[in-house]
């Protein structure tokens, strides 16, 4: 598993890519932790851009959460987006679509985020 | 395994070795040197291209034609005329003639007088050989021998070349001899040379002559230079002296750079027999005389056995005359020899670079690896020196920079083999201790899963004698101890609790956490009543309280009304469990509910409800059954569960069904090791007056 990132205005989205299971986890909990590491308190957003992500354990479930948790302390925000069927089942099942916002897509969580993310979004992707 | 210590013990080692080297006279170092420089001339000796010198040897050949040695001085000068007369450039003579001749005419006269006085008297009339040899001498560019003795005076009369300093004043430096022993004055004066016969042996072998001795305090050419000093018509000759010592030696024009103790390391070809014309050839007027004419010719006795034989370095004996024509020919060639002054200091700075390289390369590289390096760098040592040898002529040692180098790679072979073995030993202990350690480790493993079963309901004996409805459970944890919990038990006389939990982790934490989280719902339980909602909205705030790892839990939790099959339930981020009526409908339990214990606090859990049929049928799983995976890695499914449970429908009762749905998903994950732990419950509603 891998995450990638991208900055559009004052919304930093993250995309990992992959299955997030017990042996691949550390690595979305290592790049949450640098953004929450990063951040100002008050007014950081955060998009989970899960468009590219099969499969999420209880296990990265879990530092989802735990991520959720300190973001909103800060007082930041943190969203979910673009969830693949099977990934969307298990957010179902779990009701963890209770505990963060889900969007259909990242441009969807941005409209709702953050206009001036969006406008960056749709500058760079020439909307 | 790079070791710092090892590389100390080297670097040490190695400053240690470069004492013999810098000691160039160490005993049995000295010699082996001496012996690998004369390796490389018996791999390749000096190829013979000119031929200035000519030795006339009174050889066995003569000495059967004209008797036995000595002859009769006049003999000797028969010789010398006859040699004289074949215009040679100088004549070089290796005999001492220190007593007078016996068989002059003048000895004989005393022993015939008594018998014929007047034979007598003839005699005494006839020259006197000595005077005659010494006439001889006088008439020709003749050079005697005389020898270098350690004791006595020098002759303050006896005549000696005389010679020029140059530079500094290099005479302590030579080779000294106190006397000499010479040629009678009468023979020793006519000659208008006089050239040292002497030369040092080493261990046997003649490897250096000198180019310049001290007699006295008087320096001296030995005779082969003294015969080429002749031919040159120079009146004399000079000694370059420098910082350490001689630099070279000169006749006129002709320099001849010398060891800094004025010797010449001889460059030999092996012995060659056209460089010697018989005497008696000579004096039966036999010999070419365009074969003495214009040379350098060296008068000496070869025939008298092994009297003046000497050993090379080449391994062969050759008589001492055969030497100084060499030397004549070394210096005609300039095919000389040089171990120059900085040789030490090559050889020692080789040493040190080949022994750095060993040293820190043998603790990083396999034996076999090592030893081809070795190798690799000897060969180099060797070709450098016998490179430097072929090409320069210069004598560069190999042979103890060399040995060294092998006594410094066994020492850090051994150092290192002996580091590794230690190595490996803490390695194996280590490996031992974290044995010990993970065995203690599974013990307490061990424990904490017996107890988190042994916290479990049995079911077959919960209700012994409860007839509306039947229920049976499993859970079979995975290697590590996990986090799956299922509970069941009677609110009071109508209703049935039932929970089945999952917790997000694994290893002891997770199982501690489970075991909190079963004892807080059913206390939670017993307190709260039969409202699952309420139940599940306090077990969440209560459990986080004792959540210091923050884990969740997914829970989902029944409460069967037994008389009427009413069924409220909440899920708590749980799996929706599967309901088989009577009739085979399957649905699934999805209303309702909210996120997993500890996820949100203060959430409101939404409850549902299902009207159970008469005999039928709810099974509450945990991930580890969807999730069960097979060796090519595909999930067991809700799916497949859900075909279980349609094939298991009629079984006799819930222990069956659950016995055969755990066979069912064992078949498919066909011997995978579990990830999770895997929890079935199943609970069959037989109406309310069953039986």
């Amino acid at each position: 598993m891998h995450v990638s990132q991208e900055r559009y205005g004052d919304t930093l989205v993250l995309t990992p890519i992959g299955r997030v299971d017990n042996s691949t986890t550390d690595r979305l909990k290592s790049g949450l932790d640098a953004y929450i590491a990063s951040s100002r308190a008050g007014g950081n957003r955060l998009v989970l851009d899960f468009s590219k992500v099969d499969y999420i354990s209880s296990v990265g479930l879990r530092v989802l959460m735990l991520a959720g948790k300190e973001i909103r302390e800060q007082g930041g925000s943190i969203v979910v987006a673009a969830l693949q069927p099977v990934v969307r089942e298990i957010f179902e099942i779990s009701r963890f679509n209770l505990v963060f916002q889900c969007f259909g897509s990242v441009r969807e969580a941005l409209t709702k985020v953050s206009p001036t993310a969006l406008a960056a979004y749709d500058s760079a992707h020439g909307t | 395994m790079f070791n710092s210590r090892g590389v100390g013990h080297g670097v040490a080692l190695l400053a240690l070795l470069l004492v013999p080297i810098l000691w160039q006279d160490m005993p049995i170092v000295g010699a082996t040197r001496l012996a690998w420089l004369d390796g490389y001339q018996e791999l390749s000796p000096r190829e013979r291209r000119s031929a200035p010198a000519v030795i006339v040897a009174i050889d066995e050949v003569s000495l059967d034609r004209f008797g036995q040695w000595p002859w009769p001085r006049t003999l000797v000068a028969q010789l010398i005329d006859k040699l004289g007369a074949a215009r040679p450039a100088a004549i070089g003579v290796d005999i001492l003639f220190p007593e007078p001749d016996r068989l002059s005419p003048e000895w004989l006269a005393p022993s015939v007088a008594e018998v014929d006085p007047r034979l007598a008297a003839r005699l005494a009339m006839l020259p006197r050989h000595d005077a005659v040899l010494a006439a001889s001498i006088k008439a020709a560019p003749v050079a005697l021998g005389i020898a270098g003795l350690e004791a006595g005076k020098p002759s303050e009369v006896a005549p000696l070349t005389p010679s020029l300093q140059r530079g500094s004043d290099a005479r302590a430096a030579l080779r000294h001899y106190a006397s000499t022993l010479r040629s009678l004055p009468e023979i020793d004066t006519a000659a208008r040379g006089h050239g040292l016969l002497s030369a040092d042996t080493e261990a046997g072998v003649v490897r250096r002559v000198p180019l310049v001795a001290l007699v006295g305090v008087t320096p001296v050419l030995p005779l082969s230079l003294e015969t080429l000093r002749l031919a040159s018509g120079e009146p004399l000759f000079f000694v370059q002296g420098g910082v350490a010592g001689v630099e070279a030696v000169g006749i006129g024009d002709l320099v001849v750079p010398t060891q800094s103790d004025g010797r010449l390391w001889v460059h030999y070809t092996p012995h060659d027999a056209s460089r010697f014309v018989s005497a008696a050839d000579v004096l039966g007027d036999k010999a070419d005389p365009a074969q003495l004419e214009g040379k350098l010719v060296l008068v000496g006795v070869t025939g008298l056995g092994l009297i003046d034989y000497q050993s090379t370095p080449l391994g062969e004996r050759m008589p001492g005359i055969e030497i100084h024509a060499q030397v004549l020919e070394n210096v005609f060639d300039g095919a000389l020899l040089v171990r120059p002054r900085w040789a030490t200091w090559v050889e020692g700075l080789a040493l040190f670079v080949m022994g750095l390289v060993v040293v820190c390369s043998v603790p990083r590289l396999s034996p076999g690896r090592s030893t081809v390096l070795l190798l690799l760098s000897l060969i180099t040592l060797g070709a450098a020196g016998f490179g430097a040898y072929r090409v320069a002529g210069l004598l560069l040692d190999a042979s103890v920079p060399g040995a060294a180098i092998v006594f410094l790679f066994a020492a850090m072979l051994v150092e290192t083999l002996a580091e590794a073995n230690a190595q490996k030993k803490l390695l194996q202990e280590r490996l031992q201790r974290e044995r010990e350690s993970a065995a203690r480790l599974a013990g307490e493993l061990d424990a904490a899963r017996r107890i988190q079963i042994g916290s479990l309901p049995r079911p077959e004996s919960a209700f012994p004698s409860e007839h509306r409805f039947e229920i049976s459970a499993a859970m079979e944890p995975a290697r590590e101890v996990g986090g799956d919990l299922y509970d069941f038990f009677m609110l009071d006389a109508e209703h049935l609790f039932f929970l089945v939990g999952d917790v997000s982790g694994k290893g002891l934490p997770a199982s501690i956490f489970m075991a909190v989280s079963k004892a807080l719902c059913k206390s939670t339980a017993l307190r709260r009543g039969r409202r699952v909602d309420e139940l599940l909205h306090e077990a969440n705030a209560e459990i986080a309280r004792e959540n210091p790892e923050f884990l969740f839990v997914t829970v989902f939790a029944g409460v069967l009304d037994v008389l009427s099959g009413r069924l409220e339930y909440c899920s708590a981020g749980h799996e929706p469990p599967f309901v088989l009526a009577a009739d085979g409908e399957i649905a699934r339990l999805e209303e309702g509910g909210g996120p997993p214990l500890c996820v949100l606090e203060e959430f409101s859990y939404v409850a549902a409800e299902h009207e159970m049929s008469r005999g039928g049928i709810v099974c509450v799983v945990s991930d580890g059954v969807t999730e069960a995976m097979n060796p090519a890695g595909e999930l067991y499914g809700a799916v497949r569960l859900r075909e279980a449970l349609e094939r298991g429908r009629n079984t006799e009762n819930p222990a069956a069904l659950v016995n055969a749905i755990r066979a069912d998903i064992s078949q498919f994950v066909d011997g995978a090791e579990a990830a999770d732990d895997l929890t079935l419950l199943v609970l069959r509603w037989n109406g309310p007056s069953a039986r």
